[in-house]
């Protein structure tokens, strides 16, 4: 192995930038390191150069541990993104520099010069001063820079950053070949997916400091494991459906999951199919695959070869999308398509099916704190302690009222993240809290959402916080976990079901979160008469099963109640449950929440932490 | 064309207000030096007093700018390059002589190093007496002229990326080496620039000298110390010689400044 990093970590005031990241690199291989700005990516490269000293980790270059030596000792060639040329020395200067350095004789270092500016494609250009050179001829002179002293290896930052489209392509051929025929070990890092595609014998995307998958171009566009690298190379479109017997369920059709990609029964589950994998035509039995919908289009780019397409496909229940990012506030589906030039496109309304897609893994979960203007730690500290127990990531989102506010939140909700898994980030939108909540739950994919909530009988101030958050609760199609008071991971659960299928979707979700923190489930029905009809015994037999089925220890209790509500609250106190769990109608109708509703009644009579499942989650 | 000649007017008024407040002054420094004939100039300048002045002065100006070479560099050097707590209020100190009266600054130097002054008193019965000697004059040269040094070499560092140095770094270099071989060859143009600054403000200067040389004859007497003394007591002629001297003198400086100097010479090095 020529690079080896293990468990690589560097914090910028408290923050991971680099976060357990290891690598391992074979002899001669050029690796790129695909991510976008502030991934990191950088970062890693100075730390293995040693401007950086890594908080923890250990870097081994061609078997010596090099984690504590200086860079000089290090024997590793950078080129910078400004090539830093020195400016005052000519192009031979700058590439002799490094044997200079090295006490190398004059004769030695002038025949490894011609060689390199041979090598690089500068012949006779030597004697010129960086001025007098292009900037695809400096990018060459750095590079034959690094090469001189012949380094252990070479590391590349955006080396074709600042260089113009054609003279790009020409250079990252001639980087690759000088690169295998000199077989030196290179990691190149870029933001560039095409510059990745086209240099890179592997390819490592890189996202908020942590590796999350690597390998061949080809490997990663056809079999992403994960979403955020499914739509960071490449374009597609990604759905959320559910898994239900290995076969994922998206509302108007159903896909196969395949072995290796296990998904829980219930789960989420992303699919993503590559514009190419799409077919459009004109008559639905044209298509062959799965069918998405009858949809139009609502944009066409002529990109030469192919012909980009996006169309518009009417909402599909139980479908969600992820990828390209929906609009808040606008139904429909948006598909991305890519069909041959020379291909015809039905007029006016199209079939759209699918020909090929792809299963991505479950995701670890994501848990988003938001905070309202006068929260208090609560909200976030709960969410950590979820995500931690769950081995996912925490968001903490913070409203500012205007643009200029956002700056200072940010850095006041960074100052106060103290989270020693170090999986928390902060995201800052502007505008109404129970507004930028919900936008910020559709456009990305999170498992839950924990909010503070105003305590039951306090005073008018809270009655503001109060109305955003029931806005958030009618609103959100996300689970809610709304604290109030103290919080601890709960020991018990209650789960309060209905008949009908938000209960089921309560019990999947609450059963899937008891097994993962470990806690009990009661399975609780307010029985409001006294002899109960046979359904609803069905109803909760199969709940006591799939909770079983889980793993989860439940048991029932059915009770007869003057209401819901009431027998709720009355059974929590008398079991000293850690949660509440209940179902709401989700984001559909706007207008059920009266006084008679359940879930309102709890959420304000309660102060014990409730979870508020909508019927369309999961 | 149309622009040249609108500008004819405002150049023409700006030429008349610089008429006697530069170039007249100027024009009568020599004219007086010169009246009496050149033998009598070369009588005066070649005189006892007016050499040791003369010489003098360059020496301490050499002097001047050697130190500040050196310790306006690292000033510069630390300020650009080093992130610490009390930085700003540092890179105010180190300006501030020029916001002083030069006056005010020979006081309190004098009342700091003089046989009474606080480290004056500790340094007396050791034998050292700065004040009224060529180190006190070299030291408030220093003072007053380090501003001068900092301001031409910092902005050359702040404008030269960390990466050169990093860059060095990863090659190989020592930190030393990289001062050496990236840093300071950057730095030729500013550093040129600050030391003859330095040389000029130094040559001149009078407002600090005179209350820390104090003034005499042949031992502590500057150039323009003697021209001040000349003039006191009557002898235009000889003040005028010594002053032609000490104008003509800064018009060299001045011509190698426009020359090599910053915005001349770090890039002009690369663009010969």
């Amino acid at each position: 192995m020529s690079i080896v990093l293990d468990g690589l970590t560097k914090r910028f005031a408290g923050q991971p930038v680099v976060d357990q990241l290891s690598l391992e690199l074979t002899e001669g291989e050029l690796f790129v390191l695909l991510g976008s700005s502030g991934s990191g990516k950088s970062t890693v490269l100075r730390l293995i150069a040693g401007l950086l000293s890594p908080d923890e980790g250990r870097i081994l270059l061609h078997e010596r541990d090099v984690t504590a030596l200086a860079p000089q000792k290090r024997g590793v060639g950078f080129v910078f993104q400004n090539y830093s040329i020195f400016r005052h020395m000519t192009a031979a200067k700058n590439i002799e520099f490094g044997l200079r350095i090295r006490g190398v004789s004059a004769a030695e270092r002038a025949e490894r010069r011609e060689e390199l500016l041979d090598i690089v494609g500068l012949g006779g250009l030597g004697g010129r001063f960086p001025h007098q050179l292009s900037g695809g001829q400096l990018q060459r002179v750095a590079l034959a820079r690094a090469l001189a002293y012949r380094p252990a290896v070479l590391l590349l930052d955006e080396p074709f950053g600042a260089l113009d489209a054609r003279i790009r392509s020409q250079l990252r051929r001639s980087l690759r070949d000088i690169q295998k025929r000199l077989a030196v070990t290179t990691i190149l890092v870029t933001h560039d997916q095409d510059e990745a595609f086209e240099v890179g014998d592997r390819i490592g995307v890189l996202d908020r400091g942590r590796l999350l998958e690597q390998g061949r171009a080809a490997e990663l566009y056809d079999r992403p494991r994960s979403l955020f690298v499914a739509t960071f190379l490449g374009a597609g479109t990604v759905f959320v459906g559910r898994a239900e017997n290995d076969v994922a369920g998206f509302g108007a059709f159903s896909l196969p999951i395949p072995a290796d990609v296990p998904h829980e029964n219930g789960a989420r589950v992303q699919m993503l199919c590559r514009p190419e994998q799409v077919v459009l035509a004109a008559e639905k039995s044209d298509l062959g695959g799965p069918v998405i919908g009858r949809g139009t289009v609502l944009e066409e780019n002529f990109v030469g070869p192919v012909r980009r397409l996006r169309l518009r496909v009417p909402r599909i229940p139980r479908l969600r999308q992820v990828a390209p990012p929906p609009v808040f506030g606008e139904e429909g589906l948006i598909v991305d398509a890519a069909v041959a030039s020379d291909q015809p496109i039905p007029s006016g309304e199209v079939w759209v099916g699918l020909r090929g897609w792809k299963i991505l893994e479950r995701p670890a979960p994501r848990i988003l704190a938001a905070e309202g203007a006068e929260a208090s730690a609560t909200a976030r500290t709960a969410a950590a302690d979820l995500a931690s127990a769950l081995g996912g990531s925490t968001r903490v989102l913070g409203v500012a009222q205007d643009a200029d506010e956002v700056e200072a939140l940010g850095a006041a909700l960074r100052a106060r993240a103290t989270d020693p898994a170090r999986r928390t980030s902060v995201k800052v939108r502007t505008g109404r809290f129970a507004h930028e909540v919900l936008a910020e739950q559709a456009e990305a994919v999170y498992d839950a959402i924990v909010l503070e909530g105003a305590r039951a009988g306090e005073g008018r101030a809270s009655a503001r916080s109060r109305t955003a958050l029931l806005r958030i609760v009618e609103g959100s199609s996300t689970p809610m976990i709304v604290v109030k008071d103290a919080w601890a991971i709960p020991k018990t659960m209650l789960v309060c079901t209905a008949v009908g299928e938000p209960g089921k979707t309560v019990i999947r979700f609450a059963g899937w979160l008891a097994r993962n923190i470990g806690a009990s489930v009661t399975l609780f029905h307010a029985r409001l008469a006294d002899d109960e009809p046979e359904f609803v015994r069905a109803h909760l037999e199969r709940g006591l099963a799939a909770l079983r089925a889980l793993d989860v220890p439940c048991r029932l209790a059915n009770e007869r109640a003057d209401s819901p509500a009431e027998g709720i609250l009355r059974q929590a106190s008398r079991e000293e449950s850690g949660l509440i769990a209940i179902g709401s109608h989700g984001p559909s109708s706007r207008s059920f929440f009266g006084r008679d509703d359940v879930t309102f009644q709890v959420l304000a009579a309660s102060d014990r932490p409730v979870l508020v499942i909508p019927e369309s989650a999961w | 064309m149309s622009d040249n000649r609108r500008a004819a007017v405002p150049a023409g008024i700006l030429v008349l207000v610089l008429l006697p407040l530069v170039l007249l002054p100027l024009g009568a420094v020599f004219v007086f030096a010169f009246r009496g004939g050149f033998p009598a100039f070369w009588n005066v300048v070649r005189s006892a007093d007016a050499q040791f002045a003369l010489r003098f002065s360059i020496l301490i100006a050499s002097a001047t700018a050697v130190v500040n070479g050196v310790l306006g560099t690292f000033a510069a050097y630390v300020l650009a390059k080093y992130r610490f707590f009390g930085k700003r209020p540092l890179g105010v100190v180190v300006n501030l002589p020029v916001a002083i009266p030069t006056v005010v600054v020979g006081t309190s130097l004098l009342l700091l190093w003089g046989p009474i002054g606080w480290l004056g008193k500790v340094l007396d019965p050791l034998g050292f007496h700065p004040m009224f000697a060529p180190v006190g004059i070299l030291l408030a040269h220093v003072f007053v002229t380090l501003p001068y040094m900092v301001g031409a070499v910092r902005p050359v560092l702040d404008e030269l990326e960390t990466t050169y140095e990093e860059a060095a770094y990863t090659i190989g270099a020592s930190r030393w080496q990289t001062f050496r071989f990236v840093i300071l060859p950057a730095l030729r143009g500013g550093l040129l620039s600050g030391i003859l600054l330095t040389f000029a403000h130094s040559l001149g200067e009078f407002g600090a000298t005179v209350m820390v040389s104090g003034n005499l004859r042949l031992r502590t007497q500057t150039a323009p110390l003697y021209i001040f003394a000349q003039f006191e007591a009557g002898k235009i002629a000889e003040a005028n010689a010594v002053a032609a001297v000490l104008a003509a003198l800064s018009f060299v400086i001045f011509f190698f400044l426009l020359t090599y100097g910053v915005g001349g010479g770090a890039g002009r090095a690369g663009r010969r």
